[in-house]
């Protein structure tokens, strides 16, 4: 029997370019596909049935087609707009962000329902509190878990030895921490704080909303956005363009006035 | 020809069996089409420029708007490309002047301020005749990050900064309109 020429799905929107006279090529996360590129037909005509669905950060229902290049959304159901998250530029440019690292690490036709969860929670955490960066350092941390990048936090992967409660190295080259009698020829290697490695043990134990009650003091706040947006930006093998303007923002820190 | 096919297939939305078509029939074109089509090609990129004052691509600057006295000097309206200035003189409705940005805030492409014609924006604003900024980026959430990112920058506390209404489209459903323009149109709902 004949496969069946339409299927339904869910999915987050990551990103689109237009196509042709009025169409749009949606790049979209689904729960049981993972990445999947497609078709939204005229969705660029303001009377499109598809205006409007097909923003990036939104989570839709769809019904689909099997194209001949390429898969066509024939139907789409907004079921989370993220619309609070889309008040406010840094809230934006935070859910591109998430969008841009699941591009990057999210393979097509390979479900990945954690990464879609993940990315789910997190947007819903930004939303809650844009301000807030724990969202962003969970979402890495947990982005290398889901992908099998997971570092190693408790011995040291040259050695093996159990880790002292000390300050330590860590390198994504070699896999994570390792302790200060071992030094590997390594370019990514750095210096890792006690206390940064305690808040990244917590993030391997504890879920969104406790990892968002955090409060770190600014000095341990940037050591953990370099380690972990270097560690991601390392295993996705180039560097994460929407970082630049989201360091553009925090660097200003402007009170937020939505027009 | 693999050469003429190879530049057209650089064109957006021409893939290459479309190139091979165009290729062919500029052959089969006689020589005096073939000639105009290379020379308008050539003379494009050699006679216009970015206007000075709006940015618009013109073959004169100041551009037509601009040099126009009839126009209201005292309303900008900010679009992302030139396509959007010849929309929004289609309507006949707004007769103030124009800043075409050339773009949107794009994090994900890489795209930031620094690389839209924003700098020339703000400098406009230093006039002091100007008294309503209207920012008609697309309501897209790009658009929307452009806008807000104007909004916030803009740097002037007695300069009225408006956008274009959100809502229904002429000939649109309501079954089919998503949530949030749909809440967009309600919120902006008016007296009939």
């Amino acid at each position: 029997m004949a496969p069946p020429r339409t299927y339904r799905c869910e999915a987050i929107i990551l990103s689109y370019t237009p196509l042709g006279e009025a169409d749009l090529l949606v790049t979209m996360f689904t729960r049981d596909q993972g990445k999947v590129r497609a078709v939204g037909k005229g969705a660029r005509r303001s009377t499109s049935k598809l205006v409007g669905h097909l923003e990036p950060l939104t989570l839709m229902r769809m019904s689909m087609a099997h194209g001949r290049n390429m898969d066509i959304i024939s139907q789409g159901e907004v079921v989370q707009s993220f619309s609070k998250l889309k008040e406010d530029l840094t809230g934006i440019t935070k859910g591109l962000y998430l969008a841009e690292l699941v591009n990057g690490f999210g393979a097509e036709d390979s479900a990945n329902p954690e990464l879609y969860r993940l990315m789910i929670e997190t947007l819903l955490a930004i939303e809650t509190d844009p301000e807030s960066d724990m969202p962003l350092r969970f979402f890495e941390f947990h982005l290398l878990q889901v992908s099998g990048l997971m570092p190693e936090l408790y011995h040291c992967v040259e050695c093996r030895a159990e880790l002292e409660p000390d300050a330590h190295r860590f390198s994504p080259n070699v896999g994570g921490t390792l302790c200060l009698d071992c030094n590997p020829e390594d370019a990514h290697l750095r210096l890792l704080s006690l206390r940064a490695l305690k808040v990244l043990r917590l993030l391997d134990r504890s879920d969104i909303a406790a990892a968002c009650k955090l409060s770190l003091d600014d000095s341990l706040a940037a050591e953990l956005k370099s380690l972990l947006s270097t560690t991601v930006s390392y295993w996705l093998g180039k560097e994460i363009r929407s970082n630049s303007f989201l360091e553009r923002l925090n660097n200003e820190s402007l009170p937020e006035v939505y027009i | 020809m693999s050469r003429l096919v190879q530049e057209l297939n650089r064109l957006p939305g021409i893939g290459p069996k479309s190139a091979q078509r165009l290729a062919y029939y500029i052959i089969r074109l006689p020589d005096e089409e073939a000639y105009a089509l290379a020379d308008a090609v050539t003379s494009v990129k050699q006679n216009i420029v970015f206007c000075e004052e709006c940015q618009n691509l013109t073959d004169a600057s100041p551009c037509q708007v601009c040099s126009d006295p009839r126009r209201d000097r005292t309303i900008i309206c900010v679009v992302e490309d030139p396509l959007d200035v010849l929309a929004m003189e289609r309507t006949r409705t707004f007769r103030g002047l124009y800043h075409v940005l050339h773009g949107v805030i794009s994090p994900i492409n890489g795209v930031g301020p620094d690389q839209l014609k924003l700098r020339e924006l703000f400098s406009r604003l230093n006039q002091p005749d100007i008294a309503e900024m209207v920012v008609a980026t697309n309501p897209t959430l790009e658009g929307e990050a452009t806008a807000m990112y104007i909004r916030r920058h803009q740097g002037r506390d007695d300069l009225k900064v408006t956008h274009l209404a959100r809502g229904l489209p002429v000939g649109g459903s309501l079954e089919y309109t998503d949530e949030t323009t749909l809440t967009r149109a309600f919120q902006g709902r008016q007296e009939i």
